[in-house]
């Protein structure tokens, strides 16, 4: 009797010593927010690159190493038209370079804990997933894969990823310049609001002379149905080229494009072959008095083609778009919107 | 039999303790601006700073090269979502007038500026501002946090307007594991000066509002990245608002810290 009445005053007494100490230590494992949902990429920065694709020879912006600029000026738009070379363009973290976005869910273990995150998106080769578990890195003779292998942790919140064990690719866009089997990548990975900015921080001991930073902003878009198609199906795409061992390139020294960003925008072959002095604000004094501006805009400089014939947009641009208006223009009615994404260019 | 139950000072002791943790751990939850001592005066954004952004910062122009490191061809407006208004402004764009008016610096308020080729000397002018100098075109704009001074007469607009800001603390309170702590800034700039968001004349209106996140992200090699995600709203220039991020890289003094005066032509 005594012993249950002593057992019933300390369950008594301890129990909302014990709710505080749960209430009091319960502070998060680690702090996160919830990244699940599709994503819109915004395209306003390198919109040129991102929509109609870049022009052979614009590599500014760039830190090439002299191998990765002699690789890139070897490369013809012919060339992923054979079967070897389609998938090139896909490499892992390429969305920071296209006009499609990514869908983000996570994946957890029994007990509700993310093991992964996971992104898709319809310029990636494969499905990447980025490892929470605190699992290793593997050996640096593992397999590369399509994806690459990521890992990922928390710093405040901010994703902060790893990937490393890629295939070889082309990054950037439509003008071959390479990325190594050697590429690793830094990725932070922030949400304010509804922005996502994804920064990628990648270095490659063969081609990059420097770690080339990109910073590109995303919006959650739930209408958006981004993702879906992390795959790449090869197809003969220029029979001429079937079966015959031709790989279509220019030799070193006879790229006829390889001038095409100095004699059309005036720039020094520094800046329009991806040197990495050209990406420092100190560059400007090479520049002055070489530079000057083109007399006219030539295509691609309206503002914003997608407004075109949505309310509110600016009707019949006087401005020259390329024509790319008429090849592309991605109009939606309202009542269009939601249904699907846009087409892919 | 020993009763096992504790004494009352004991108790009073223990669940004084655990209210005290308790209140830090509420405190910690919370997202918003940081917070002072519980009962004390608000810590000053200094104090509550989740990482340290001052120092000399370079802007790395790996995006949009053509369109930031020099002054593209008049017209040449892509990827902002201009008004009809403002591409006609664009296309009537004349450098010379700039100049005669004594408006040569158009193209470095904040929401050009910060997307220039420049580098940021970022300090604490006191406890609650955050300054930002650039050497390119010799800019200041001062981030006001709680606390901090009145800005400048109501209604006077300038090239870097008015900033406000304040501390955005991660999930946790900004406490990660170990004890380190996490946030951005996000700052608000009004009252602005019309000016221009690109060297060739593309126009922002006295109504644009100009929104920043800043982000520290450290590198495991000791590289700094300070990242910049900003919203430039205005309803009379743009149909929807400009979403663009920049970065720039810390660097560990001011030797290539370099002043240049507006330029309104290159």
């Amino acid at each position: 009797m005594g012993s249950v009445f002593v057992r019933r005053e300390v369950l008594t007494m301890r129990a909302p010593i014990v709710v505080f100490a749960v209430l009091a230590f319960s502070v998060p494992a680690y702090a996160q927010i919830e990244l699940t949902g599709s994503y819109s990429p915004i395209l306003y920065e390198d919109y040129i690159e991102r929509g109609p694709g870049s022009d052979l020879g614009d590599f500014t912006g760039m830190p090439l190493t002299d191998e990765g600029r002699a690789k890139g000026l070897l490369y013809t738009s012919n060339l992923p038209s054979t079967n070897e070379r389609q998938c090139l363009a896909q490499a892992p973290w390429v969305l920071q370079y296209r006009p499609l976005g990514m869908r983000i869910w996570s994946e957890v273990d029994k007990d509700d804990k993310v093991i992964a995150w996971k992104i898709e998106g319809d310029y990636l080769r494969d499905t990447l997933t980025i490892w929470m578990d605190g699992r290793p890195e593997p050996s640096p003779n593992a397999l590369s894969t399509a994806a690459g292998f990521s890992t990922g942790k928390w710093e405040g919140d901010t994703l902060t990823i790893h990937t490393t064990h890629v295939k070889t690719t082309w990054i950037r866009r439509g003008n071959g310049i390479p990325a190594s089997d050697q590429t690793t990548y830094w990725v932070h990975i922030t949400r304010h609001d509804d922005l996502l900015t994804v920064v990628t921080i990648q270095e490659d001991p063969f081609y990059l002379s420097e770690p080339h930073v990109v910073s590109r902003v995303f919006k959650f878009d739930p209408r958006a149905n981004q993702g879906g198609r992390s795959i790449c199906n090869t197809a003969n795409e220029i029979p001429r080229l079937e079966d015959s061992g031709i790989v279509p390139h220019y030799l070193p020294g006879q790229n006829p494009e390889a001038d095409f960003m100095m004699r059309t925008y005036n720039l020094p072959k520094e800046a329009a072959l991806g040197y990495a002095e050209s990406l420092y604000p100190e560059f400007r004094h090479k520049l002055k008095g070489l530079y000057t501006p083109p007399a006219a805009c030539g295509r691609y400089c309206c503002g914003w083609i997608e407004r075109q014939g949505l309310p509110g947009a600016a009707p019949g641009l006087a401005c020259n778009d390329g024509g790319l208006g008429d090849l592309h223009p991605v109009v939606r009615s309202k009542s269009e919107e939601g249904k699907a994404a846009p087409a892919k260019k | 039999m020993k009763s096992r139950i504790p004494n009352p000072k004991s108790q009073i002791l223990i669940t004084a303790a655990f209210i005290v943790a308790l209140g830090l751990n509420v405190f910690a939850q919370g997202r918003g601006a940081a917070p002072g001592r519980a009962g004390g005066p608000p810590a000053t954004a200094r104090a509550a700073a989740p990482f340290d952004p001052t120092g000399y910062w370079v802007a790395i122009i790996s995006e949009d090269w053509r369109w930031r490191m020099v002054t593209p061809a008049k017209g040449d407006v892509v990827s902002i979502p201009l008004s009809a208004e403002a591409l006609r402004l664009a296309e009537a764009w004349d450098p010379a007038k700039d100049e005669a008016a004594g408006e040569q610096c158009k193209a470095y308020g904040a929401p050009g500026l910060m997307r220039g080729p420049t580098r940021l000397h970022i300090t604490w002018q006191d406890d609650n501002t955050l300054k930002i100098e650039s050497d390119y075109g010799t800019q200041t704009r001062l981030l006001r946090f709680a606390g901090a001074a009145e800005a400048g007469r109501a209604g006077a607009r300038t090239w870097q307007g008015v900033t406000t800001a304040q501390w955005t603390m991660a999930s946790g309170g900004g406490r990660g594991r170990g004890g380190a702590r996490h946030g951005s800034i996000k700052s608000v700039t009004t009252q602005l000066r019309p000016g221009y968001l690109r060297k060739n004349g593309v126009p922002y209106s006295d109504r644009a509002v100009f929104t920043e996140y800043w982000d520290l992200h450290v590198e495991t090699n000791g590289d700094q990245y300070l990242v910049d995600t900003n919203v430039v709203e205005d309803p009379v220039y743009l149909q929807t608002p400009w979403i663009t991020s920049l970065h720039f890289k810390k660097e560990p003094d001011a030797s290539k810290w370099d002043p240049s005066s507006c330029d309104a032509r290159f």
